[in-house]
């Protein structure tokens, strides 16, 4: 589904992400996991075009994305959230959702002059779906600066889904929550899986990703040190030292 | 030619050290407050104004003394300008302290032209005496002594910088106010001190404009606003060198450029030289090294 | 009334520059060039009447046009710098229109007498409006016929995507993006819509005012540009033409009796207001609460 190949970003002389090759398959959700400053955040930005990378190819079902703008990324299926999260905050929480309604699909169902500068109507019952998926329905009319910080969270996440992604991802989207909300977290991402979404998920929490992950990749040093089940990672070793730091 | 040539270029860059001056101040409060102080200008020549004010109240007629008063003039608005268009403003909301300045640009614009009813006054030089002749080419004294204040200036502005305990926190503010915070440095402290430091730096150059113009007018505000602002670009936002270099390049550019196509389009080619700086070389003469994120 | 009269027509040339500035500035970026573009739209709409015998409508049409086309290929060397260096940028491109205006001589010989613009002189003799019999009343309604449609324009486009859009943008450009969102083209198309408003209320400028001249168009105009929006909010057009309203007809002339003080005033108030409302008059929530009140809270269900 989404493949890097021999991916690279070299900001000046740090190697943030040195010949990483990923592969997330269709319809599962693959854990990116590593210590801090390992190169999870640098791979996002540069799977969603942020800036461009020293070497190497981003794919999405065997189409080749790595010279597409970032907002054409979007319209050809990848939706991200952030780690430090950037609403539209003086936006309403529905017109958050409203703003990422770019995809091919909706561009085809409402026509240019209808999407740019028709009524509200449709828009909003169309984002009114994903914001009762993210528990926000009742809040749909405030503005997005007046939610609580678990409620911004879960609104990202719904304005990623609101533009019909075929891979979703995560940046750590755990950061910062309650244990509770966690929960409630863990069980909407698997009920995205059941609905066939392909998720590449960057986490901290090692209880969230491996609990949910289907697959695990370890990085450090903007390499990948391992890869597997996540029974098979945490048993391995070279993961163990990079987090342990005992070498 | 030739000489007529160098002789508007030496002229140019000798009060280039007024637009050197300016636009340290611009890129020193955007170094550090990541804000743009568009009432500075009008505050240094508002500092020059008041240094003549006090000293002729007093009934003196020193120049010398006439520019000190200026500085500490142009120190004391410095901290006001802080206080009522950046303080109570909330940092998020750069459009808010952009407009603030603005009202306050106009605010100070008119009380000078209030107190001098609209009239230019005449300002002292600094120093008078016979043109010093190097060759063919004339160096003006007043000229040559403004040069000599403004170098002075920016040396003691660098040894503050670079030397002192403020100059640090300074620095610290500019590069990780978040962390500086931490460290034990006030934030509002370290930010009305470099508003008072940049005041007296303008109020100086204020000085200095009149001293070589033999006049002040409120008229020179807006120009002098203007040319500050896009030394600073040249310069390359935040890089006091840049600024310094970046005045003397735009003095000397526009007083040979006055001389072959006249003044009224002199400030056309000026213009240009910045587009041509923001193709070429957005980041300005000695652009700050992009960095992550 | 005559002053009621003229006071109007001069607010509703504001509203047009203040409006133009407003679309501009939703996407985040802070123009100083729109009195550039006010120059332009004067200069090309008093050409065509005086020198061209065009009729006021197609040069109107015509001064927009161009003032929008420029504006367009302002707008793609205005996407590589932001904040500071775009202000000082467009200023500097005001500022050369202005320069060029001060230079540009284009004179014809009219019926014995020389028309056009002249350099320094300015471009007198834009007559228009008096040759054709208008009354002060008759501009005051053309003016203002301009003014509401560019307002029925904005209002309609404030309440569609396109207006949520451009305030994506200004809000968070990599968010933006990172939603779909094509920065370069959401941003141009604001610099052109923004010039083609500021080319209009340039070209009814010329033909009120029948005589321009270049510093008519200097910084101060492009300040007053960028201070309505920002002093009105940014969360509907209606808060620029109310920061117009504030400005020209309370502080300009409702303080006249205060004689010069009037000017140290208006300067303290811009900071005073800054200091009370730093999201302008009118912001997001106070828009939203507004809404609320009178009965459209959920625009969209009802809609």
């Amino acid at each position: 589904m989404l493949e890097v190949k021999d991916l690279a970003k070299h900001f000046g002389g740090v190697k943030a992400v040195d010949g990483l090759d990923l592969h997330v398959r269709q319809g599962e959700i693959l854990g990116l996991i590593g210590p801090n400053g390992s190169g999870k955040s640098t791979t996002v930005n540069l799977v969603c075009g942020v800036y461009p990378a020293t070497a190497g190819t981003v794919w999405l079902e065997g189409q080749e994305i790595t010279p597409l703008p970032m907002h054409r990324r979007l319209t050809a299926g990848i939706a991200r959230t952030f780690q430090n999260i950037r609403l539209f905050g003086q936006l309403t929480v529905w017109q958050n959702l409203w703003m990422a309604q770019n995809a091919p699909d909706h561009v085809r169902e409402q026509g240019f002059f209808a999407r740019w500068f028709g009524g509200q109507a449709r828009a909003r019952a169309s984002a009114m779906d994903y914001l009762d998926f993210a528990g926000l329905a009742e809040k749909a009319d405030e503005l997005a600066s007046a939610l609580s910080f678990g409620e911004q969270r879960r609104l990202e996440m719904a304005r990623a889904l609101a533009a019909k992604p075929r891979v979703l991802l995560l940046d750590e989207p755990a950061a910062g929550m309650s244990a509770a909300e966690i929960e409630t977290l863990d069980e909407r991402i698997r009920r995205l899986r059941k609905g066939g979404l392909t998720i590449l998920l960057i986490e901290h929490h090692m209880e969230l990703v491996m609990g949910i992950a289907d697959r695990i990749v370890v990085l450090n040093f903007g390499r990948r040190i391992a890869e597997g089940t996540p029974a098979e990672v945490q048993a391995d070793r070279a993961v163990r030292e990079a987090y342990l730091g005992t070498s | 030619m030739m000489i007529d040539f160098l002789q508007s270029l030496v002229d140019g860059v000798l009060v280039g050290t007024t637009y050197s001056l300016i636009g340290i101040g611009f890129t020193l409060i955007f170094g550090v407050m990541h804000k743009i102080n568009l009432s500075y200008a009008s505050a240094s020549v508002g500092g020059a104004y008041c240094g003549l004010l006090l000293v002729g109240a007093a009934g003196g007629k020193s120049a010398l003394l006439v520019f000190l008063m200026a500085a500490a003039a142009a120190g004391v608005i410095g901290y006001v300008v802080y206080l009522t268009c950046f303080r109570f403003i909330p940092a998020s909301h750069p459009l808010g302290t952009l407009m603030s300045t603005v009202g306050m640009l106009l605010l100070i614009d008119e009380i000078v032209v209030h107190a001098t009813f609209g009239v230019p006054v005449a300002y002292p030089p600094l120093y008078e005496g016979p043109s010093i002749e190097l060759g063919e080419l004339y160096i003006r004294p007043d000229y040559l002594m403004v040069f000599a204040v403004g170098i002075a200036a920016m040396t003691v502005l660098t040894l503050l910088l670079y030397r002192s305990r403020l100059g640090l926190a300074t620095r610290a503010v500019s590069q990780q106010p978040v962390a500086a915070q931490l460290c034990g440095i006030a934030l509002y402290r370290v930010n009305a001190a470099t508003f008072v430091v940049t005041g007296v730096l303008g109020g100086i150059a204020g000085a200095m404009i009149g001293a070589s113009v033999g006049m002040l007018s409120p008229l020179l505000v807006l120009p002098l606003t203007v040319k500050g602002l896009i030394v600073t670009v040249i310069g390359g936002l935040g890089s006091i060198p840049g600024a310094i270099v970046a005045g003397l390049m735009v003095g000397g550019f526009e007083n040979v450029l006055q001389y072959y196509r006249g003044v009224t389009e002199r400030d056309l080619y000026v213009m240009l030289l910045l587009f041509v700086f923001l193709v070429f070389r957005p980041g300005g003469l000695f652009a700050a090294k992009s960095e992550r994120n | 009334m005559d002053f009621y009269l003229a006071l109007l027509q001069v607010i509703g040339i504001h509203a047009l520059i203040g409006l133009s500035a407003y679309v501009v500035i939703l996407t985040g970026q802070v123009s100083l060039a729109q009195a550039g573009f006010f120059a332009i739209g004067a200069y090309v709409a008093g050409m065509l009447t005086v020198l061209a015998g065009w009729h006021l409508i197609p040069a109107l049409l015509a001064a927009g046009l161009v003032a929008g086309a420029v504006a367009f290929l302002v707008g793609f060397p205005a996407l590589r710098v932001k904040g500071l260096m775009l202000v000082v940028a467009t200023t500097a491109f005001g500022e050369a229109v202005r320069l060029f205006f001060f230079n540009f001589d284009y004179q014809v010989a009219k019926g014995g007498v020389r028309v056009g613009p002249l350099g320094g002189e300015g471009f007198k003799q834009i007559r228009f409006f008096p040759e054709n019999g208008y009354t002060t009343l008759d501009v005051l309604v053309f003016i203002w016929v301009v003014v509401g449609v560019v307002m029925a324009l904005l209002w309609w486009m404030d309440r569609s995507r396109a207006g949520a859009v451009l305030r994506a943008v200004g809000e968070d450009e990599l968010a933006a993006q990172a939603m779909g969102i094509d920065l370069t083209a959401v941003k141009v198309a604001a610099m052109t819509a923004g010039g083609v408003i500021a080319g209009f209320g340039g070209a009814i400028y010329a033909h009120y005012t029948t005589h321009i001249e270049h510093f008519n168009f200097g910084i101060v105009l492009a300040t007053f540009a960028i201070a309505y929006p920002i002093l009105g909010g940014l969360s509907t057009a209606f808060g620029t033409v109310v920061a117009v309203l504030f400005i020209q007809g309370l502080l300009i002339e409702g303080l006249r009796f205060l004689g010069d003080w009037r000017n140290l005033l208006f300067g303290a108030l811009i900071v005073l207001a800054m200091n009370l409302r730093p999201h302008g008059l009118l912001d997001a929530a106070t828009t939203l609460r507004l809404r609320r009140l009178f009965g459209r809270g959920g625009a969209g269900r009802d809609a």
